[in-house]
């Protein structure tokens, strides 16, 4: 037992252990199963017309309680076990960050679809990863997205008549 | 009319030239709905019902009933190759047919799927000609407590679909159970953690949480590990884009399991065809000698959940035609579209309109061979689509669920949900939670629910209603079985170790 | 082409220049969308595009009439989409009780029906209470005789608890003391496969629906839910009739303009709605289905709308659901 108490570099530890994904994820879905089941607590559980509609949700709210506890609690014991180890597995931040800004690009051009249409955001979009992303060249990644998003429109609007999202320019 | 001369009849309708071409037209538009997100088979038939009112009601059922199960056909093509779930029967297709296509095995994996469709797709007609009523009478034995007990099978596959941690695939589920609660509820009209928004009144789309979770997050996926400008493997020659003798023999279990799940649960009017493909997976997994393999691009599990949403067609026009209930909201458009045409869909439709009925049975046999030649000549051209630059790809792999989540009911709210759930699945992914617990929690969270509390309604709070009925007494049996089984052998190897170390 | 539109353009336009004099004529200039709050394929669905196609073929509208889905939060998301198309004339939606209802209990469901431009009532569905036709219970009066024997025993299948089938199930409870239980399905086909594999003892469904599975002998009819016997089932006495005597509950279908529009708009519609109630394909699919066609005006509809929805109000209240507003 004396082993798992932990040694030297303490404080080192105990930040990597909040910098754990498993760690910051379990104590996110702690939080969420309380939320949820203190939410449901202001509904009715069971009435004369039988469960109501807090009846389901308290209990996948305990479970998902007790469950991410059990995860914390296991990793936070794995970790101060062999603190070492974990720190090794170091996450390749310029992947995320990359992966990270198409995703806000993504969600800019869903938030612009609104004024633009789908069109012209998917268009800019289109640009954007093939020459931010992917590093091709700009006169390349326009005439791609263009074509990209025209093709789009002559699959969608014209031959199936889907509608797509139209913006002040009414296309 | 006893099954013989009746399927005789159907083919004499069938085979009418006028008959052929409505059936052809039909299996081509659900085929290319079914590829298309954000085109499902429900729109597709109601915007087209206006056009058949001036058709007679047998070449008109015949055409709605082909854009129906071609559909189910189309919708493992994005699936495979882009991870885009198209329907909601296809996600369970994503898991392995999109590793095949991983792994340079694309135009097998497309080929399997069409080869499970038709041979599952023929039995679930072959069963729905031979024994219909009896089935029916079957179906109608289903009450909310053995829908319960269904759910809880379908929840106990969460233990096939975990990978290595058990927990986090728990967790994923409960995340599925939560977003699935989201909206109005159905028994008291309270507003459940809609956090103020009427648009999620009506709950999220299954689409949507689906294609967010798997294709924008495998997009983002595959950007962070720096896949840069690649392409994905596609081996020339014709023999690397059909499948091998050896994959069609891995398959024939799932054949065989794909189509008897998939009539079995087509034929409730309260599942569908998504739980049934997630149960035929699970089974396959379950009594797979390679069980570890699953989800690295195994050619069973494309066929099966591709084998079952094509036997839930025949199944689901079970209780539609011999009862006139109908099972979802694609049959639920076909009996309207019976009753406008001035047939009338009910216990009496098989005596009454024979034409309609079994040249309906008789079309289907037909359609499946259609389909299957219209498929399978479409595997290669497909497969190339792969050969396009990452950079391309990945924008329209993009833009295609912008589309199909556009598409689920027109609002840019849709759109936005798509943008968080693929956050979530990137964040899922890169902390190593599996995501399709996660749908699955999603699909049959709220059929359960709704399950538990009828039948509680039903007994006034007494528990053993559960329990009482065989079926679902067995099916709770082996729900618990599914869920003890792994922690046992973990608790022996657990065991052993123990032991050896200890020794 | 030309030549089959121009005697239908010629009539329209006769049409107009009959109508009364009015300050300013309405015309579509451009496509009109009719605004649905279900799926396609669902009841509203079919009823609108049933409209729209006769629209089309007896050319009452000069420009084309198309659906447009807009499903989600019962009839939150349809009456959303109308509140942001205020103003505009070319928008009108297919309305039904679940519009007068949502923003009842729905906090979040801000737009009232009566806040829009309410044009025409089309049709009222009647409905059947029905039982296996192997069930012990004859009459209304019977099942409920059993009820208060044995309370909480007996069931019955239906949609939501805001829905119809829940609201004459309160009704009845309060008027005779006797209490049962409601088992809410989302689908149809659910709800009737219940009552058929015996599962529940009665329900409440469409004479459409009920009318192939009494033909079958599979189900009986003991009351319907109208303010008159339908022509189809004569011999089954009306709610009332049975001897409970509780307020008539009329499921309506009808059309709402945007927010903001002009009378002479809501005449336009008025006048090309009514022109369409009276074709004789109109008139097939409402014998067909078993509606009341009753026709009502723009002018009589909004004193209705406010009368029922205070009744709809009340009624909800007493089935224990909480009312917002």
């Amino acid at each position: 037992m004396l082993r798992w108490l932990p040694g030297r570099g303490t404080r080192r530890v105990s930040r990597d252990i909040w910098r754990n994904g498993d760690v910051l994820s379990a104590a996110v879905l702690v939080a969420l199963g309380v939320y949820i089941a203190t939410e449901a607590g202001n509904w009715v559980y069971y009435s004369d017309d039988g469960p109501g509609p807090a009846f389901f949700p308290v209990w996948y709210g305990i479970a998902m309680v007790v469950l991410s506890l059990v995860l914390l609690v296991t990793t936070v014991v794995r970790l101060r076990q062999g603190g070492e180890q974990a720190a090794a597995e170091a996450p390749d931040w310029e992947g995320i960050r990359r992966a990270l800004i198409t995703w806000a690009a993504f969600a800019v051009c869903a938030l612009l679809m609104k004024w633009l249409g789908f069109m012209i955001a998917f268009a800019m979009l289109a640009f954007f990863i093939i020459t931010y992303v992917f590093r091709q060249p700009p006169v390349m990644a326009g005439v791609a997205a263009v074509a990209t998003a025209l093709g789009f429109y002559l699959v969608f609007p014209l031959a199936l008549s889907v509608a797509l999202p139209t913006g002040v320019f009414g296309f | 009319m006893d099954v013989l001369n009746g399927l005789l009849h159907g083919f004499s309708v069938a085979l009418q030239p006028a008959n052929l071409f409505w059936c052809f037209v039909g299996c081509f538009l659900g085929t290319v709905v079914g590829i298309l997100p954000g085109l499902g088979p429900a729109a597709t038939i109601a915007l087209l019902l206006p056009l058949t009112f001036k058709m007679d009601p047998a070449g008109g059922i015949i055409m709605l009933a082909g854009i129906y199960y071609g559909a189910k056909y189309g919708g493992s093509t994005t699936s495979i190759l882009l991870n885009i779930p198209g329907e909601s029967s296809s996600v369970v297709t994503c898991i392995d047919g999109h590793a095949m296509a991983k792994n340079g095995r694309a135009g097998p994996a497309l080929g399997i799927a069409a080869i499970a469709s038709f041979i599952a797709g023929s039995v679930g007609i072959l069963l729905l000609t031979l024994m219909a009523p009896p089935v029916a009478a079957f179906a109608l034995q289903f009450s909310s407590p053995e829908y319960f007990a269904l759910m809880c099978l379908g929840l106990a596959l969460v233990v096939l679909l975990s990978g290595p941690s058990l927990i986090k695939g728990l967790l994923s589920l409960l995340l599925g159970l939560w977003l699935t609660s989201i909206g109005t509820d159905l028994f008291s009209a309270q507003a459940r953690f809609i956090f103020g928004q009427s648009e999620l009144l009506g709950g999220m789309d299954f689409v949507v949480v689906a294609i967010g979770v798997f294709a924008i997050a495998e997009v983002l996926a595959s950007i962070d590990a720096g896949d840069k400008a690649r392409m994905l493997p596609v081996p020339k020659g014709l023999r690397n884009l059909l499948p091998s003798w050896e994959e069609l023999k891995a398959c024939r279990f799932a054949f065989i399991n794909g189509s008897l799940t998939g009539f079995v649960i087509g034929i409730l009017p309260g599942a569908g065809a998504a739980i049934s493909s997630f149960i035929a997976y699970g089974i396959e997994k379950a009594f797979s000698k390679h069980p570890e393999k699953f989800g690295q691009g195994v050619p069973e599990g494309v066929a099966a959940p591709e084998g079952a949403n094509n036997a839930d067609s025949g199944g689901a026009l079970v209780p539609l035609l011999t009862l006139g209930i109908p099972g979802g909201g694609t049959t639920a458009i076909m009996l309207s579209a019976l009753v406008l045409w001035g047939v009338r869909p009910g216990p009496l439709l098989m005596t009454e309109s024979p034409d309609v009925f079994w040249g309906l049975v008789a079309s289907m046999y037909i359609g499946n061979v259609v389909l299957l030649i219209l498929n399978l000549p479409l595997v290669p051209l497909f497969a190339q689509i792969l050969r396009t630059p990452v950079h391309i790809l990945f924008p329209i792999i993009l833009g295609i669920s912008l589309v199909g989540a556009y598409g689920v009911s027109g609002r840019l709210f849709d759109v936005a949900l798509l943008v968080g759930f693929g956050l979530l699945g990137y964040i899922m992914v890169k902390l190593r939670y599996p995501t399709a617990p996660l749908i699955l929690g999603f699909v049959l969270g709220d059929a359960m629910e709704r399950a538990l509390r009828q039948s509680l309604t039903m007994s006034q709070g007494d528990l053993t209603i559960l329990v009482r009925g065989w079926i679902s007494a067995t099916m709770l049996i082996c729900a618990v079985l599914i869920l003890l089984l792994p922690l046992m052998g973990r608790f022996n190897k657990a065991r052993v170790q123990a032991i050896a170390e200890g020794g | 082409m030309i030549g089959s539109w121009t005697p239908g353009l010629a009539a329209l336009a006769l049409v107009i220049a009959a109508v009364p004099a009015q300050a300013q004529q309405f015309k579509p200039t451009r496509t009109i969308e009719f605004v649905v709050h279900g799926g396609p394929g669902s009841g509203n669905d079919v009823f609108a595009r049933q409209l729209s196609t006769i629209i089309d073929q007896e050319k009452l509208s000069p420009v084309r009439v198309q659906v447009v889905n807009k499903p989600g939060g019962g009839s939150t998301s349809a009456s959303n989409y109308m509140a942001s198309k205020k103003n505009d004339p070319h928008v009108i939606a297919c309305f039904t009780n679940i519009w007068l209802i949502d923003p009842l209990v729905q906090q979040a469901a801000v737009n009232r029906l009566q806040d829009m431009s309410p044009i025409a009532r089309l049709v009222v569905e009647p409905a059947l209470v029905v039982v296996l036709a192997d069930s012990p219970y004859k009459t209304l009066g019977q099942f409920i005789d059993a009820a208060k024997a044995s309370p909480g025993k007996l069931r019955w299948s239906g949609g939501s608890i805001m829905s119809r089938e829940n609201t004459v199930r309160q009704l009845l409870m309060q008027k005779t003391g006797a209490r049962w239980q409601f088992i809410s399905f989302p689908s149809g086909g659910e709800r009737l496969a219940a009552l058929l594999g015996g599962h529940v003892e009665m329900m409440i469904v469409d004479p459409s629906e009920a009318g192939e599975q009494i033909r079958a002998g599979k189900f009986r009819a003991i009351a319907q839910v109208s303010a008159r016997r339908l022509p189809g089932f004569p011999d089954i006495p009306t709610i009332q009739e049975a001897g409970f005597d509780i307020p008539d509950v009329p499921q309506m279908r009808g059309v709402v303009g945007a927010a903001g529009m002009s009378d002479a708009t809501v005449a336009f519609y008025e006048d090309m709605f009514l022109k369409a109630s009276q074709t004789p394909l109109w008139k097939k699919f409402v014998e067909e289905s078993q509606l009341d066609g009753e026709f009502v005006r723009a002018k009589d509809l909004k004193p209705f709308l406010n009368s029922f929805e205070a009744t709809l109000r009340d009624i909800l209240k007493d089935a224990g659901v909480k009312v917002v507003r």
